[in-house]
């Protein structure tokens, strides 16, 4: 494979984790982009730019966050924010116009909403305790993103340590799968199982690493019993 | 009203939405001060900073077909 060949695919793998990202974060960012509108028309206020049609349109664009549940209190209680200061700007010109009239009326509804409703009334906190599972059962629940991008760095290192004074990718897979059966090493066969797939995307042929990788995992199954 | 910070890391998101790396590369900059600590931050930060260098690199190679590797020893 050329450099630019390489890169081409180092490209792709790059943008294709990008789109994910976005994917997943869909719902987010709709949210934050909406903030960050009504922010800039909050500035926008303060510096006596006229903002009926722009505060309008975010009305227009936004209403249904009152009713879909999409906003968190966190990010209800900023936008209130950032409503009220719009609302005192507007006061100051003595609501002069009925399209402001309009928005002071809107922005009392926002603010009358039940998720700040909600807030008025106690909290009530019920404690509960879970069943007990032995330290080995634990499944790890909290912040799987960081969970996982320690293991790529565990696994890069891995990488590296098994390439030291290797000519070739295979040799270091073969290492590696080595090491998953005789080390019961479960880092070792997710890794060796990733250089796999990456051979196969770069046009190697695979079926015999794949049977190797099988081998190891029984053997890694095997050996992480007896541990 | 938003942080700059908060305001830099909304709008690098976004231009990831649009596909503008390099836009995005650059609010990522802005934003890295405030978010220094974030995982998740760095993660999409250096992502799409190593996005935008292969970019640039491939657009150096359609020029020039071969690639220069440089290595840099720091003790000599």
């Amino acid at each position: 494979m050329s450099n630019q060949q390489s890169l081409q695919s180092l490209e792709t793998l790059l943008e294709k984790f990008l789109d994910q990202v976005v994917n997943l974060k869909e719902q987010k960012l709709s949210v934050l982009e909406g903030i960050n509108r009504l922010d800039d028309i909050t500035s926008m206020s303060g510096q006596g730019v006229e903002i009926t049609d722009h505060i309008g349109e975010w009305f227009a664009d936004h209403n249904r966050w009152l009713t879909d549940n999409s906003l968190r209190k966190s990010e209800f209680n900023r936008i209130s924010e950032m409503l009220s200061n719009i609302k005192s700007e507007l006061e100051k010109e003595g609501l002069a116009s009925p399209a402001q009239k309009k928005i002071s009326t809107e922005i009392d509804r926002w603010q009358n909403n039940p998720i700040k409703i909600d807030k008025s009334k106690p909290t009530r906190m019920t404690l509960s305790r879970p069943p007990e599972v032995s330290e080995t059962e634990k499944t790890p629940q909290a912040d799987t993103i960081s969970l996982f991008i320690k293991k790529l760095s565990k696994m890069s290192s891995m990488f590296v340590d098994s390439a030291d004074s290797k000519q070739h990718i295979l040799s270091v897979l073969e290492e590696l799968l080595k090491k998953t059966g005789t080390e019961a090493n479960k880092d070792a066969l997710i890794l060796s199982a990733f250089i796999i797939y990456y051979l196969k995307q770069n046009g190697y042929k695979v079926d015999p690493y794949v049977k190797k990788l099988k081998e190891a995992e029984t053997l890694f199954k095997k050996g992480a019993l007896h541990a | 009203m938003l942080k700059a910070g908060e305001k830099a890391y909304c709008a690098a998101l976004l231009a990831l939405k649009r596909k503008d790396y390099l836009s995005a590369s650059e609010y990522f900059k802005q934003a890295a001060p405030y978010f220094k600590e974030n995982k998740e931050f760095n993660l999409y930060s250096e992502t799409t900073k190593l996005l935008v260098a292969v970019k640039r690199e491939l657009g150096t190679l359609e020029h020039d077909d071969k690639l220069e590797i440089e290595e840099i020893f720091t003790n000599g």
